[in-house]
């Protein structure tokens, strides 16, 4: 019967697993989009863990997560109450979350903007009008990112009257800002739409080959980048709670932090700013 | 194949002709076939200078930075903990279901469970349970559950049933059972498992590429921003703790670790039953539905509409990417499997060289196809192709893994034969046969993996799944999800019926 013992004790342990799930304390849980810089994320989201619960007198945790969507879940399921999203997806969660709010956004991200960038090939070079790419290869960035497929894609819904897989020979979702630049440097694809704020850093960073992949079109600006918090934080950590979050962020001056985003300051923000986001995202079908 | 049995009893004769066998047709069809699909697969090679990337990735690979990446002993520490309780949670379900496999009802639905990709089971879970260690544990476990419930009943049909004779007949049913079957098979449900544990640690490194926090979440993030040092020394990491399962996981610790892996998971939020509620009462349901208050008020068309522009512009091209891709891929695999085996054979190589042999095959089973087509994409630009050769490179280096295991077995004729004709006349026919089914039990599985190229971009029904939860479209990602997975069992009874053999299911991942 050693056998049946074995499976038995295997059944008592893994059952046990299940019981002993333990409750968590009232925790002031935060996420942010991963975007531009993703080396040791954790180290430094921590930081800004620890102003926010000096700051607050709470204790502050973050959560890291991968995608766009991942971030709109957990701040849909309370798993977190504040986070740093994108402009698309902050609109995503604030429609699954009566209530919520965006209290701050980055000074930068009044005035957003996306590069459209060529590989050398194609003989494109940097114009007022909105280039002639039908037919090119192209790629956009991560599927839910607002600079790096919402915008493009509205942009070239609106100048070439076609969606983007009929006007373009191929479409691509590289994933990630860093990797647009990539792939259009070496060639993979022709054309693509990049965060103007990434690819900045990246060519001061020397990482991009200006003779291989130059901008050829920067888009008008809208409103990108912003926090949003939950309006149950009022009920969890009393009253007047999301105000001082808001106040919080608006304060945090050091350059250290706000790195980490990477903004120069943090100003106001409601979720009126975001309407063109939503209007823009209605239109291409992103969302109902 | 050559039938040496012929060839040695008949003398030469002028023209020689044979009719073909059946593994010469089965072999001709898979290519005949990839000749077919070829035309219509996207197989452009499109690339200017991709040398500018590659040389940062070869530097990368040879300055490996173990570093750089920060909570790294925990991350491992989550991969192992993620697969010990993942695979132990689908020994508990799958081990009973084993003994009722034989009803129509278990086994398909069990056909129906299995054909779900790990990556998509997390995603569903994720909406339940939220960035939870629960969530990666059961992604892993009900597949596996599943495929353990199929695979032990095989294994016990298998088994003969002269030790049961020999029972006392008095003997209660549960004894009779477990001393006159369970006894004799013990040993392979025991390697079989243990099988399902390298598995388990690389479908647990997958998950991190959707936000789990092991392994590949690093992984992933490493690669995609072009830190390729880390990257390396990650990739090298992991490939270490596959290679050296052996050493570190004896079957006689699984217990401990299994403790040990409960003690150290990171903490299991607490599971808020009203999301399970909202998911199955609101999120997965058609929009039409979903926003009506009742039955009466269902807008019937809208829900035809929603269900045919899903099937025609999602679902259809998807299975079609999916089945082309996958075809060709079985040809693929076909080939490297045979060059691979003959790489490792002991009956070709002398000793020193089987090793070089065998590292080579770890590694092309060890780097997940991710990996590997995110390298191929550099080279040959976004088209099927990188996806065609990751998925080549990685099963056929599984079924070769397997497949040497056996020939290395093979004890090799006395005769004075050269090595190659040794080889080629005696190994190869010998083990073909259970190489070919492997190859075809792998066909189901490449048609799930073809999911984790849909996240890459290439535009299988992966791809189409992955955007409707990016667009937070749950009902959308559901149908297609319950796509894939008859498609896939669809395959499964089509294969099965087209060749009449005993599929060895002694081997899957």
């Amino acid at each position: 019967m050693k056998t049946l013992t074995q499976l038995l004790a295997l059944y008592v342990l893994t059952l046990s697993l299940f019981v002993g799930a333990n409750a968590s304390a009232a925790t002031f849980t935060f996420t942010a989009i991963p975007d531009a810089d993703e080396s040791q994320l954790r180290t430094r989201f921590e930081q800004v863990a620890l102003y926010l619960s000096k700051q607050l007198g709470v204790e502050v945790k973050y959560v890291p997560v991968k995608s766009y969507s991942a971030a709109v879940t957990a701040f849909r399921n309370n798993q977190v109450q504040l986070a740093w999203f994108g402009g698309l997806s902050g609109v995503q969660a604030r429609r699954l979350v009566p209530g919520s709010r965006a209290i701050a956004q980055g000074y930068e991200d009044q005035f957003f903007k996306s590069y459209f960038i060529a590989h050398y090939s194609t003989g494109l070079a940097l114009s007022k009008i909105f280039p002639d790419i039908t037919d090119k290869t192209f790629t956009f960035g991560s599927k839910g990112s607002t600079s790096g497929r919402l915008m493009p894609q509205y942009y070239i819904e609106q100048h070439l009257k076609q969606k983007p897989q009929q006007a373009f020979k191929r479409v691509g979702f590289s994933g990630d800002h860093n990797r647009t630049i990539v792939q259009v440097q070496s060639g993979t694809y022709q054309v693509g739409a990049v965060n103007y704020k990434v690819w900045e850093s990246a060519l001061a960073a020397g990482k991009i080959d200006t003779n291989k992949v130059k901008v050829i079109w920067q888009s008008p600006t809208y409103p990108d980048y912003q926090w949003t918090i939950r309006a149950d934080v009022e009920a969890n950590f009393g009253a007047g709670f999301a105000d001082k979050v808001q106040a919080t962020l608006l304060n945090m001056n050091s350059p250290e932090l706000l790195k980490s985003f990477p903004r120069s300051a943090f100003v106001k923000a409601k979720n009126k700013d975001f309407q063109p986001v939503e209007d823009v995202a209605k239109q291409i079908g992103l969302i109902d | 194949m050559s039938q040496p049995k012929q060839l040695q009893q008949i003398p030469p004769l002028k023209n020689p002709q044979y009719a073909l066998g059946y593994w010469q047709k089965v072999t001709l069809s898979i290519w005949l076939i990839a000749l077919i699909v070829l035309p219509f697969a996207d197989i452009e090679i499109v690339n200017f200078d991709p040398f500018l990337e590659l040389t940062r990735m070869v530097e990368g690979l040879i300055t490996p930075d173990f570093f750089a990446t920060e909570y790294l002993w925990q991350a491992i520490m989550q991969t192992v903990n993620f697969a010990i309780i993942g695979v132990c949670l689908g020994l508990v379900l799958g081990a009973p279901l084993a003994l009722i496999y034989q009803h129509p009802l278990i086994s398909s639905c069990c056909a129906f469970l299995r054909a779900i990709h790990e990556i998509f089971w997390a995603l569903l879970f994720l909406q339940v349970f939220g960035l939870s260690p629960l969530t990666g544990i059961l992604a892993i476990s009900v597949p596996f559950a599943a495929t353990f419930a199929r695979v032990f009943h095989d294994i016990i049909n298998q088994s003969s049933d002269s030790p049961l004779e020999s029972i006392d007949s008095r003997a209660d049913m549960i004894s009779r059972f477990t001393y006159g079957k369970i006894a004799q098979v013990m040993p392979q449900l025991m390697s079989y498992t243990r099988y399902r544990f390298e598995c388990a640690l690389r479908s647990s490194a997958v998950l991190g590429f959707i936000g789990m926090p092991t392994l590949g979440f690093y992984m992933e993030t490493a690669f995609r921003q072009g830190n390729y040092s880390e990257g390396a020394a990650l990739l090298m990491i992991f490939i270490a703790l596959i290679g050296t399962i052996r050493y570190w996981c004896p079957p006689k610790l699984l217990g401990v670790y299994l403790v040990i892996a409960c003690v150290t998971l990171i903490d299991i939020p607490d599971i808020n039953s009203s999301l399970l509620v909202r998911f199955i009462t609101h999120d997965i349901l058609p929009p039409a539905i979903a926003n009506a208050a009742t039955l009466a008020e269902v807008q019937w068309s809208s829900l035809t509409a929603w269900f045919s522009d899903l099937l025609s512009e999602q679902a259809i091209p998807g299975a079609i990417a999916t089945i082309t891709l996958a075809l060709l891929a079985l040809a693929a695999t076909h080939f490297i499997s045979l060059s691979a085996h003959m790489m490792a054979s002991k009956h070709l190589w002398p000793t020193p060289l089987t090793w070089l042999g065998r590292f080579t095959l770890l590694m092309g089973r060890s780097v997940p196809e991710y990996i590997l087509a995110f390298i191929f994409l550099m080279l040959l630009g976004p088209s099927m192709l990188p996806a065609i050769i990751a998925l080549a490179i990685h099963n056929g280096c599984v079924i070769a893994y397997l497949a040497v295991k056996q020939s290395n077995a093979i004890a090799p004729q006395e005769m004075q034969i050269s090595r190659l004709n040794q080889f080629n006349y005696h190994i190869m026919p010998t083990i073909y046969p259970s190489m070919m089914a492997l190859m075809f039990y792998r066909f189901e599985i490449i048609v799930r993996e073809t999911a984790v190229f849909g996240i890459l971009g290439i535009m299988t029904l992966g791809f189409y799944i992955d955007s409707n939860f990016s667009e937070i479209r749950y009902s959308n990602a559901l149908m297609l999800i319950t796509c894939t997975a008859l498609l896939n069992v669809a395959i499964d009874i089509i294969s099965r019926r087209l060749l009449k053999f005993e599929q060895t299911s002694q081997v899957s991942c």
